[in-house]
């Protein structure tokens, strides 16, 4: 009996999340002259810079480095997206929360569902990326295995931000700066080396395991080292249980404090 | 054994207290809180919104709810509805239980009219496929055929209060409830023709099976369709008892 009930739940809050998602990407593209192309123009811009800028400070050459760095760069760029709307999402739909009942949980999850959206207009540039270049375009089917658990992780600071944003309104700022710092943290446009100061720092860094994950997927086709699946899996399942239980404690007192 | 079902309450509230506390403002920065922390006169002040309420309602009886701004209506509907949690004492609800309030429920004024149809209609619990069919009615009733297409931030608040409403009670009607909550559905801009249209609609739920409450500034008409009037002021029941009678007394005090 309690299971149907969880599955009844789980069903409902999918389903007003999705149609959720779905009217909040169309808003958020609402008015804007180039719209879609955004999600495409937004990591492109950022990619050319990075790659000029590198081309005159360095002349080392790291193997296939585009698609190196665009899959950091696409990466991180969905979980800012995700966690940095999630900090201010109930505050931005209090008028939602105080007058129906409606499962919170939703909020949250159309929200990282609407930055999967996005991602996925990302990931064709990769595509496209993997054909221009020539590499094998194997390595990004396996690449959804990787982004399962990423979704899980990114779920679960989600949950924790939008508790915090409620009673902290700094937080979004706070955020902001701390996923900064993070990016320069994350071997993104570099490379690291192994027993240097900056890869133990990065142990601790769950966006290092995911980003190289999916790094020896899509560029070599071939599975991570153990210890970075190990990260993967531990870091998903301890962000996602953490957060849902944060939230599960919280939720009630969402509309009040509001 | 029929009938005895039909005399179990549908609501029942038992007790109810509900506290805000209030003590610093919600603009009031990190370092404000410090500060007035350290130097002793932390403000910590307390609101009990809601003192001791308990009544119930029957299956099919509509109960009305009488104060002044401020004396709690509106809390105690959202406590019965789920949205606060109570402090202390229990509220019981039978059936499926909708609330619905005459302010804007967040219509998004960047998407066009049929855009917010189709959220709203998700957002209280309707599927795509329910809401395409009442999709007509709802257009019809708000009387904005011609606006289809047109962004909700173009419109005129008479508009918005239509939309809304429309919106509102065409859900409430296909998902069929139990009991209904109402809270000051009447005054939410419409002109008096959409007005008398809205009174016609509600009508069927007032009349109805539908246990219904109803929170009204509108003494007229919570005297014609309520069985029994709750009469709050500062979060406490003031008068419970037949609407006439306490409707009347109610006004002497103004």
């Amino acid at each position: 009996m309690r299971f149907v009930d969880y599955y009844h739940r789980l069903k409902s809050v999918l389903g007003l999340s999705f149609s959720l998602a779905k009217a909040n990407f169309k808003l958020r593209n609402e008015g804007s002259y180039l719209g879609v192309l955004w999600y495409l123009l937004e990591p492109l811009l950022m990619f050319l810079i990075i790659i000029l800028v590198r081309a005159n400070i360095t002349t080392e050459s790291i193997e296939n480095y585009p698609i190196y760095l665009l899959t950091g760069l696409i990466m991180f760029n969905f979980f800012r997206g995700a966690t940095v709307l999630s900090a201010s999402i109930m505050r931005n739909n209090s008028e939602f929360v105080k007058s129906m009942n409606i499962p919170k949980e939703s909020l949250v999850v159309s929200n990282v569902l609407q930055s999967i959206f996005s991602h996925i207009f990302e990931i064709m540039v990769l595509f496209i990326f993997l054909v221009f270049f020539g590499n094998s375009i194997k390595g990004l089917f396996l690449y959804p295995i990787i982004f399962v658990f990423f979704v899980f992780f990114v779920l679960g600071i989600s949950f924790i931000l939008s508790i915090i944003g409620v009673y902290i309104n700094d937080i979004s700022n706070v955020w902001n700066i701390i996923t900064r710092l993070l990016w320069f943290a994350t071997p993104i446009f570099y490379v690291l080396t192994t027993k240097t100061k900056i890869f133990f720092i990065n142990l601790f860094n769950p966006m290092f395991y995911f980003i190289t994950g999916a790094r020896d997927f899509i560029i070599s086709a071939s599975f991570p080292e153990n210890f970075v699946i190990f990260g993967i899996l531990g870091f998903s399942f301890f962000s996602f249980v953490l957060g849902f239980l944060i939230f599960e404690k919280y939720k009630n007192k969402i509309a009040e404090e509001l | 054994m029929k009938i005895m079902e039909d005399k179990k309450p549908s609501i029942v509230v038992k007790n109810i207290s509900k506290k805000f506390s209030i003590g610093f403002k919600r603009n009031d920065s990190f370092l404000a809180k410090i500060l007035c922390f350290s130097f002793g006169d932390e403000i910590k002040k307390e609101l009990w919104a809601l003192k001791n309420v308990s009544f119930d309602v029957n299956a099919g009886e509509n109960l009305g709810i009488i104060g002044r701004n401020g004396s709690g209506k509106s809390t105690l509907l959202r406590v019965i509805a789920g949205v606060f949690p109570a402090n202390e004492g229990e509220v019981e609800t039978n059936g499926k239980l909708i609330y619905l309030t005459g302010f804007g429920q967040g219509l998004k004024p960047k998407l066009t009219m049929r855009e917010n149809i189709y959220l709203i209609g998700s957002i209280m619990g309707l599927s795509q496929k329910d809401i395409k069919k009442r999709f007509n009615e709802i257009i019809e009733f708000s009387g904005l055929k011609n606006f289809l297409d047109v962004k909700v931030y173009k419109f005129s608040s008479g508009m918005i209060a239509r939309l809304n409403f429309s919106i509102g009670i065409h859900c409430l009607k296909h998902s069929n409830p139990d009991i209904l909550l109402f809270d000051e559905v009447f005054h939410s801009g419409g002109d008096i023709y959409f007005k008398k249209k809205i009174i016609e609609k509600m009508e069927e739920f007032l009349k109805g099976g539908t246990t219904v409450i109803l929170v009204s500034h509108d003494l007229e008409t919570i005297k014609k369709y309520c069985d029994k009037v709750l009469w709050l002021e500062r979060g406490e029941v003031i008068k419970y008892g037949e609407p006439n009678e306490i409707v009347e007394a109610y006004e002497i005090s103004v």
